[in-house]
């Protein structure tokens, strides 16, 4: 079996399965089977590469898997599979509580999903710029219909805003995908090539100006889809807008991928020895795209934008990890930033259901309403801002070690301000999330059917940073 | 004297038709345009493929004729009708204005990409590249100086196009099934924000961008 | 010698006869495609005799200026029929720089605007107010065009622009076609034709060129009509001169056959434009500019060419 057949097959089992089954119920039990299931066999396929082996499928031209390529596969794998897990409760609360709640929007709903996950798992595994390209634009026109899910007025601005900010961005990296191709015609390969091996193995070859351009246009369209600062505008109204399980989906997986294909084109700039391109735009960058989400962090009104905004400031640390080329760094800031931020949406989905109102200051009380989803929200809360003894405080720690390393003080310096800042603003919506006097006409909901995929998310983010996970990754890395 | 190459005669008066779809209103002779702007674009990579022997070229140009051309005006149009919407009238910027900045945007595009290096072998050079680039900056005008979801549709069509020309000048021939595939996606964001219009109409009673604010911080 | 006065007979005739043709044709094609038969295209030439036979009422409220201005607009008018090479011959005529030559075209147009003004009625006040205003839109799309002409051959005398030994412009058909565009369009709107202006309705509210010279009578109007048509044949004419320079075939060819062309060109264009006014509804005022525009588009292009043409 090669690696196309062993990523697609079982998504589009799933999708099919979930156009032609008619019960809603099927669905919800079906889907998260198959996901999981995609999960075990990427496991499976993937273990001698783990081992230091070669996988054992049979390889195919422009389509390779790295160890950060499976890594980030698994995780996006399993974030899916946590938020579909948790979207047969939330389906089945909707349906109780909402007089719009409709049997087909739900099917569509799952249909999507998979249909996305197909095109977030062709991301981490093709080698060539154009796969990634069109992958990566399928994964906005799959997920544009996840932000839709509710049909209502807000949720069409927020997909509007989502398929046109994010295509138009896109188009910006094909236009840098198409510049890099014709850098690769200058000397470097005859006839020229997409494939992100043989343009590795020429790097010193390529057109120099061409390639720098095209490097900066990717940057800056796949900087769109990732929600880099002033590109951000869609990202929180997408991540609000849409279902809990999709904003989970929205914000712990497809924004790796979009970094992800950052990441593959920065390697591919680090090698021709444009430094100030390849490692400082990325680490200026992101720092400032993390300080300008503190910033807009302070004063938020809706709890799902509280979280997009947080999203952002992730987003920009990870790309100072991507500037700093540590793809362990990288990973694990990923890692722990999709676990806790995968649990609060779905848990803030819960809320927003149970209260029916998303508006932070109508939000109060939920430790006295019901405990167990406000010891998880705290949990999930304190480890995304990267405090002890979560996982983020490690990967957080070691990229403003690094940056420092680097001689990058003033990276460093605007990073650990909007860390603190993100800490603080995080802390304080947290606190009157969590404490104040409850509302007393919130409906009767069952945390604790609710609550299992976020606890599950809590004890792994817990466990990334309390054992010997990231030691095992830097071997593995 | 200037000394143009077919391909770059047509792609050039590809650009020079974008330009003038700008300084219309009119929502059907804009499409009527994107569509001649098209047709020219399949002419060109026709052209491109003759020489070169290329004839999975003439492949593509029959697609972009056949879909970019024909299918998707034809679309927009039937959308147009079903949602009675045919002028926009509130653009941001009046269109002459915008028209005659899209011309010298055109001139502009000439400066930027003179520092490119001359492709070898695509029987275009220079020019191509100008009028890639001028059809994206026409396509990004279009969007931030138009109000309606139609008028963003077509930009964003232009800039593709625009990143398509640039493509078939400056390069010798992106692989096959990688144009493919960007031609799907393509259509299919398309046909998505085409309904994504309906919806508006339907939900909001007018289809202007500029309206859609409630989200904002 | 001879040739020179051939050239002097030729070209007398021409300002003579053109106007009457070009406006009888245009005249001839509307009425054809609204399915009439029409007036001869002579017709209009017997219309300015009728005119200049009738007696002339002036109101008492006009000065000279309101007589002397139609004198001074044919003058004028004739004088650049005579500069321009709107034929592909003329008589010798000194160096006529395109600056004078638009700026002639302002002058003629400013002694309409006074004699409009100059009686006190409200609707030439109010035609007067709109052809300033069209002339202000349409200025930069004439002189840029003409002024791109000139950058590339390294002159600003029309007639060296558009003498046929002239080689800078030989091989660049489309800096020609553009220009010859722009001037078609502008002269639209210059004299008050179709889409701008209805010159066959007389609807006070909607009117230009026709609310300017509502109270001309006689052979004061006789004058003007020939003005305005002369003004017609010249730009129609420098338009007919563009189109035919953009083949390089053309350049070639013995003048007696480049002459034919012109006449050829210009029956062409009068018919396009009696075409053009059958299908094409009248503008609405504040959607002009849309219009205009497109004239100054095809001479910004024009100009973009002469730039790049200059950087190469």
């Amino acid at each position: 079996m090669n690696l196309v057949a062993a990523i697609s097959i079982l998504p589009i089992v799933a999708t099919i399965t979930t156009l032609i089954t008619r019960s809603a119920v099927t669905n919800r039990v079906l889907v998260p089977i198959f996901c999981s299931l995609q999960f075990a066999s990427i496991l499976c396929w993937s273990l001698p590469i783990f081992r230091g082996g070669s996988s054992t499928l049979s390889p195919m031209s422009d389509f390779s898997v790295t160890k950060l390529g499976v890594c980030f596969l698994l995780l996006t794998t399993f974030v899916v599979a946590c938020s579909l897990t948790h979207a047969g409760t939330f389906f089945a609360a909707e349906s109780r509580q909402n007089s719009s709640y409709r049997a087909d929007q739900e099917q569509f709903f799952y249909a999507s999903s998979t249909l996305c996950l197909l095109a977030m798992s062709f991301i981490f595994v093709c080698d060539n710029l154009g796969y990634l390209w069109i992958s990566i634009e399928a994964t906005t026109l799959c997920s544009a219909s996840l932000v839709y899910y509710s049909r209502t007025k807000h949720a069409l601005e927020a997909t509007w805003k989502y398929l046109i900010v994010c295509s138009v961005g896109i188009a910006f990296a094909l236009l840098g995908t198409v510049l890099i191709f014709a850098a690769s015609q200058h000397g470097a390969c005859n006839g020229g090539s997409l494939n992100i091996q043989v343009l590795l193995s020429h790097a010193e070859l390529l057109q120099p100006n061409l390639l720098k351009l095209g490097y900066i246009f990717c940057l800056l369209g796949f900087g769109t889809k990732a929600g880099i600062f002033p590109l951000h505008s869609w990202l929180p109204d997408a991540h609000s807008e849409a279902p809990a399980p999709a904003s989970a989906i929205l914000s712990g997986a497809l924004l790796n991928c979009a970094l992800f294909a950052i990441y593959r084109i920065a390697g591919l700039m680090g090698l021709t020895h444009h430094c100030a391109l390849s490692s400082t735009l990325p680490i200026y960058w992101g720092a400032l795209t993390a300080l300008a989400a503190s910033l807009f962090l302070i004063h938020q009104s809706g709890i799902k934008r509280l979280w997009a905004y947080s999203s952002i400031e992730n987003v920009g640390i990870m790309l100072v990890a991507i500037g700093l080329d540590s793809p362990l760094l990288f990973f694990l800031q990923a890692l722990n930033h999709s676990l806790a931020k995968v649990g609060l949406f779905l848990l803030s989905g819960n809320i927003i259901q149970a209260l029916g109102t998303k508006d932070l200051s109508q939000i109060r009380g939920v430790l006295t309403t019901s405990p167990t989803w406000g010891i998880l929200l705290a949990v999930s809360a304190i480890a995304v801002t990267g405090s002890p003894p979560f996982g983020a405080f490690l990967s957080e720690w070691l990229i403003l070690t690094k940056c420092t390393d680097s001689r990058h003080w003033l990276a460093a310096l605007i990073l650990l301000v909007a860390i603190a800042l993100s800490f603080v603003a995080v802390c304080i919506h947290a606190s009157r999330i969590l404490l104040g006097p409850a509302r007393t006409d919130s409906t009767s909901f069952r945390p604790l059917l609710a609550s299992i995929v976020p606890a599950v998310l809590c004890v792994g983010v817990t466990a990334s940073g309390l054992t010997t996970l990231p030691s095992f990754l830097q071997n593995l890395l | 004297m200037i000394v143009l190459t077919n391909i770059e005669l047509t792609v050039l008066m590809s650009a020079v038709l974008a330009a003038l779809m700008v300084g219309s209103v009119h929502l059907r002779v804009n499409l009527w345009l994107y569509g001649a702007t098209t047709i020219l674009i399949a002419i060109a990579t026709g052209l491109t493929a003759y020489p070169n022997e290329e004839p999975s070229l003439l492949l593509i140009a029959l697609l972009i004729a056949g879909l970019k051309s024909i299918a998707i005006p034809l679309f927009l149009a039937w959308t147009m009708d079903r949602i009675h919407v045919h002028r926009d009238l509130g653009a941001l910027v009046a269109p002459p204005i915008a028209m005659h900045s899209s011309i010298l945007l055109l001139g502009l595009s000439f400066l930027l990409t003179q520092g490119l290096p001359t492709p070898s072998g695509t029987g275009a050079g220079w020019y191509g590249a100008s009028a890639g680039i001028s059809l994206v900056l026409t396509g990004l005008l279009l969007m931030l100086t138009r109000r309606l979801a139609i008028s963003q549709i077509i930009g964003f069509l232009v800039i593709e196009n625009g990143i398509y020309v640039f493509a078939l000048t400056q390069t010798r021939g992106m692989p096959l099934i990688i144009e493919m595939g960007i031609l799907l996606d393509v259509l299919v964001g398309v046909m998505l924000a085409g309904l994504l219009t309906f919806k508006i109409q339907e939900t909001f009673e007018h289809i202007d961008i500029a309206k859609l604010t409630d989200l904002k911080d | 010698m001879i040739t020179e006065l051939i050239h002097w007979l030729f070209f007398l005739l021409s300002v003579l006869l053109a106007p009457i043709v070009i406006l009888g044709t245009i005249r001839k094609t509307k009425a054809r495609l609204q399915a009439r038969r029409g007036a001869p295209i002579l017709q209009a030439a017997f219309d300015l005799i009728r005119l200049a036979q009738k007696g002339e009422t002036v109101s008492s409220t006009a000065s000279w200026i309101f007589r002397a201005a139609s004198t001074i607009g044919l003058c004028n008018v004739l004088l650049i029929s005579w500069l321009v090479p709107w034929l592909s011959f003329a008589p010798w005529a000194p160096p006529a720089d395109l600056f004078l030559v638009v700026y002639l075209f302002a002058m003629s147009r400013i002694f309409t605007l006074l004699a409009a003004l100059d009686t006190g009625s409200a609707f030439g006040a109010f035609g007067a107010s709109r052809e300033a205003t069209l002339s202000l839109l349409v200025e930069p799309a004439a002189l840029l065009g003409l002024v791109a002409l000139g950058a590339t051959s390294r002159t600003s005398d029309l007639r060296e622009i558009f003498s046929f030994t002239n080689t800078h412009l030989q091989m660049n058909p489309a800096i020609w076609l553009l220009v010859g565009t722009a001037i078609i369009l502008s002269s639209l709107v210059e004299l008050s034709r179709m889409p701008i202006d209805d010159p066959t309705t007389h609807l006070e509210l909607t009117m230009v060129h026709e609310a300017m010279i509502l109270e001309a009578s006689g052979r004061n109007l006789a004058i003007i009509e020939f003005t305005h048509a002369l003004r017609m044949s010249v730009l129609f004419g420098l338009s007919v001169q563009c189109f035919m320079r953009a083949a390089p075939a053309v350049w070639k060819l013995p003048e007696i056959i480049q002459a034919m062309i012109t006449i050829i060109g210009l029956l062409t264009i009068a018919m396009a434009v009696g075409v053009f006014e059958s299908l094409a509804v009248k503008l609405q005022w504040r959607r002009i500019p849309e219009f205009i525009a497109y004239a100054i588009t095809m001479s910004l292009l024009a100009a973009l060419i002469a730039v790049a043409g200059g950087i190469v």
